[in-house]
């Protein structure tokens, strides 16, 4: 059941609010609408991916925060980046948690629609989002096309060494920078982004890339279905088509981390316990369980102890994989990520 | 006298009664959010006509609404070339024959969107059945099917036809056989038959099939995505990344609006010359 707090101001006095938004006031109408208690009090409910996010989520933190605290939690999926500023905005609130990645953080922080946090564990605290879990995008191949794999995305633009057809993510935050490494841009030189060298270097791997994937699970499909013979793909991703006994290979060099943030709803009336939540999943053997099963690395480097070796190995922050990594930095995009991305989309159509 | 009157008001009521649930239904999930989104159109991010502008104006939006428009008139002819033997058939079988074919029509209805375009993935891939069937001709290098404006067309036409089947099937059932004996009793043959009498009479139909196949296709969103090349890109997809990527309900609420207002155009159009009211049967 999803859970509502009622507006009474919404009740009473419609066109009053309609006014207020037909005027552009919407905010004040918001602040000043009071809420109602819910009956449910003692309930939380999260926003999760889903499918096999949710359940290593639920076997890992939100059941054992359950049995620590009472406090029972409810999920709804998808995760809607959407949803979190719609509620803020009407004041009705399906869900008091989610996750964002750090361009919807950066975004969600400056319009003012996520809790203010303090930091559970040691730089843990990043635009009022505490650093959960890690994904990130790596280079990855078939052995039955090609023995020896690219080491850098230069190499991966390298068509001649390696021909074939190629696939990345139709993502303009992660496909630039990956760009501009291709184009010889050293990690360290990479943010602000210089967009149009990054759209010159993508203009000579155009006709190379078969899919612009947009959905995880159509990776993973055709990278096991040789539809493509090299990738860029989430480790996770890859990882399901290595398990499903594709011949695959890929490396951790050059891969691009992905940060997941925890958040709370901007004014929700259950924030105590939301923050209390956080700072449960983020503690270390919790965070250490769930990003075992759920195939991503954990953020807060006290899980390290948590997760034995050969696990590790799958992991991109695991000591020896990520020095090989590099993390993106949304907080110095280099320009408007919303103009970026609809400059992308008429790349891609032209 | 004032019984009576009474009867045939409250007889005249009736319908209207029985139409208030849906009504009230509509009016709360349907013209109310619409008109928000309308609103927001003009003030996200502030009051302006900005939003409009660069729907108009810019140039992947431009790009991206003929593309959506073409698409979905190619689309509606596709249909209606597989569509109108396959109703013809229909109605000139038997009742379990005709029903038989009904069957397999409707069939693809029973499985998810997604699942049949997974499946037109498994079929035209590269290691899929017709590229093989390709090579045990001879062909060595077979053309790329997936991922192309075959593909995604392909995917659609299965998808919408079964619309424009039954729309067709429904007017051609009930065109007297008499009809067409007689304009055969009076010399027409073939070709005029067809053009002079029977392409008439299944007119409705066939104008009933297209437009809902039209309407439909322009709202299309993950079949383009999943199966065609960037290029194939339709509006819908552009007014989730919008919403869902950027926060931009003013934008994205605007190229709705325009989307709307362009299919409400086409409607009148259709509402002008045939009414409708016939759209359903």
């Amino acid at each position: 059941m999803p859970k509502f707090t009622l507006d009474p101001a919404s009740l009473m006095t419609p066109s009053r609010r309609t006014f207020l938004k037909a005027t552009g006031l919407a905010a004040a109408s918001t602040l000043a609408a009071p809420y109602v208690a819910r009956a449910e009090d003692n309930v939380l409910y999260i926003n999760t991916w889903g499918g096999p996010w949710d359940e290593a989520a639920r076997a890992h933190l939100f059941d054992p925060f359950t049995a620590e605290t009472g406090i029972k939690i409810q999920t709804l999926s998808p995760v809607s980046f959407a949803k979190l500023a719609q509620q803020v905005h009407t004041g009705t609130y399906e869900f008091d948690i989610t996750t964002l990645g750090g361009g919807e953080l950066v975004r969600a922080n400056e319009a003012g629609i996520i809790e203010d946090l303090e930091a559970p564990y040691e730089g843990g605290l990043f635009e009022n989002g505490v650093a959960s879990h890690a994904f990130a995008t790596v280079m990855a191949w078939r052995t039955d096309k090609i023995k020896e794999g690219p080491k850098t995305w230069a190499e991966f633009w390298d068509v001649e060494r390696f021909p074939g057809g190629r696939s990345l993510q139709r993502y303009a935050a992660r496909v630039l920078p990956i760009a501009l490494l291709a184009d010889g841009v050293e990690v360290k030189d990479l943010y602000p982004l210089d967009l149009d060298r990054a759209f010159e270097s993508l203009d000579r791997i155009k006709d190379h890339v078969r899919v612009w994937w947009t959905a995880g699970a159509q990776s993973t499909q055709i990278l096991r279905d040789g539809e493509v013979d090299l990738i860029g793909i989430w480790h996770g991703r890859y990882f399901e088509a290595e398990k499903a006994g594709a011949p695959v290979a890929m490396t951790w060099n050059q891969g691009e981390i992905d940060r997941a943030y925890w958040v709370v709803a901007k004014d929700t009336p259950n924030a105590e316990n939301a923050k209390k939540f956080i700072a449960f999943a983020t503690s270390a053997k919790p965070l250490a369980e769930f990003v075992m099963q759920a195939d991503y690395g954990a953020l807060n480097p006290a899980s390290n102890e948590f997760i034995p070796a050969d696990a590790a190995a799958r992991m991109p922050t695991a000591p020896a994989n990520y020095s090989q990594t590099f993390e993106q930095d949304m907080a110095n995009f280099g320009g408007d990520p919303a103009e970026a991305s609809e400059r992308f989309e008429e790349w891609l159509a032209s | 006298m004032t019984g009576l009157s009474n009867m045939t008001e409250r007889k005249n009521l009736w319908p209207w009664l029985l139409l208030t649930p849906l009504a009230v239904f509509l009016v709360v999930f349907f013209v109310v959010p619409l008109i928000d989104v309308a609103v927001m159109s003009f003030t996200e991010p502030r009051l302006t006509f900005a939003n409009y502008e660069r729907a108009l104006t810019g140039t992947l939006y431009q790009k991206v609404f003929i593309n959506t428009f073409l698409t979905a008139g190619f689309v509606t002819l596709c249909c209606l070339l597989v569509g109108y033997p396959l109703a013809y058939l229909m109605s000139v079988s038997s009742q379990r024959t005709a029903m038989l074919i009904l069957l397999l029509v409707t069939m693809s209805f029973w499985t998810s969107f997604l699942v049949r375009t997974y499946a037109w993935m498994v079929l035209l891939g590269t290691n899929g059945p017709l590229v093989w069937l390709f090579q045990a001709v001879g062909i060595t290098n077979p053309p790329q099917l997936l991922f192309t404006r075959f593909s995604s067309t392909l995917a659609m036409v299965h998808i919408l036809a079964p619309y424009m089947i039954m729309n067709i099937y429904s007017v051609m059932r009930k065109i007297d056989p008499v009809l067409v004996r007689s304009a055969e009793s009076l010399g027409a043959r073939g070709g005029s038959l067809l053009r002079h009498v029977y392409l008439p009479l299944t007119a409705p139909g066939i104008a009933n099939g297209c437009v809902l196949v039209f309407v439909i296709c322009l709202g299309f969103y993950v079949t383009p995505v999943l199966l065609g090349s960037p290029r194939e890109q339709m509006i819908a997809g552009l007014i989730g990344t919008q919403l869902d990527e950027f926060l931009a309900f003013g934008m994205g609420s605007a190229l709705a609006m325009v989307l709307l207002v362009f299919t409400m155009v086409i409607l009148t159009i259709y509402h002008r010359h045939f009414g409708l009211d016939k759209l359903w049967g």
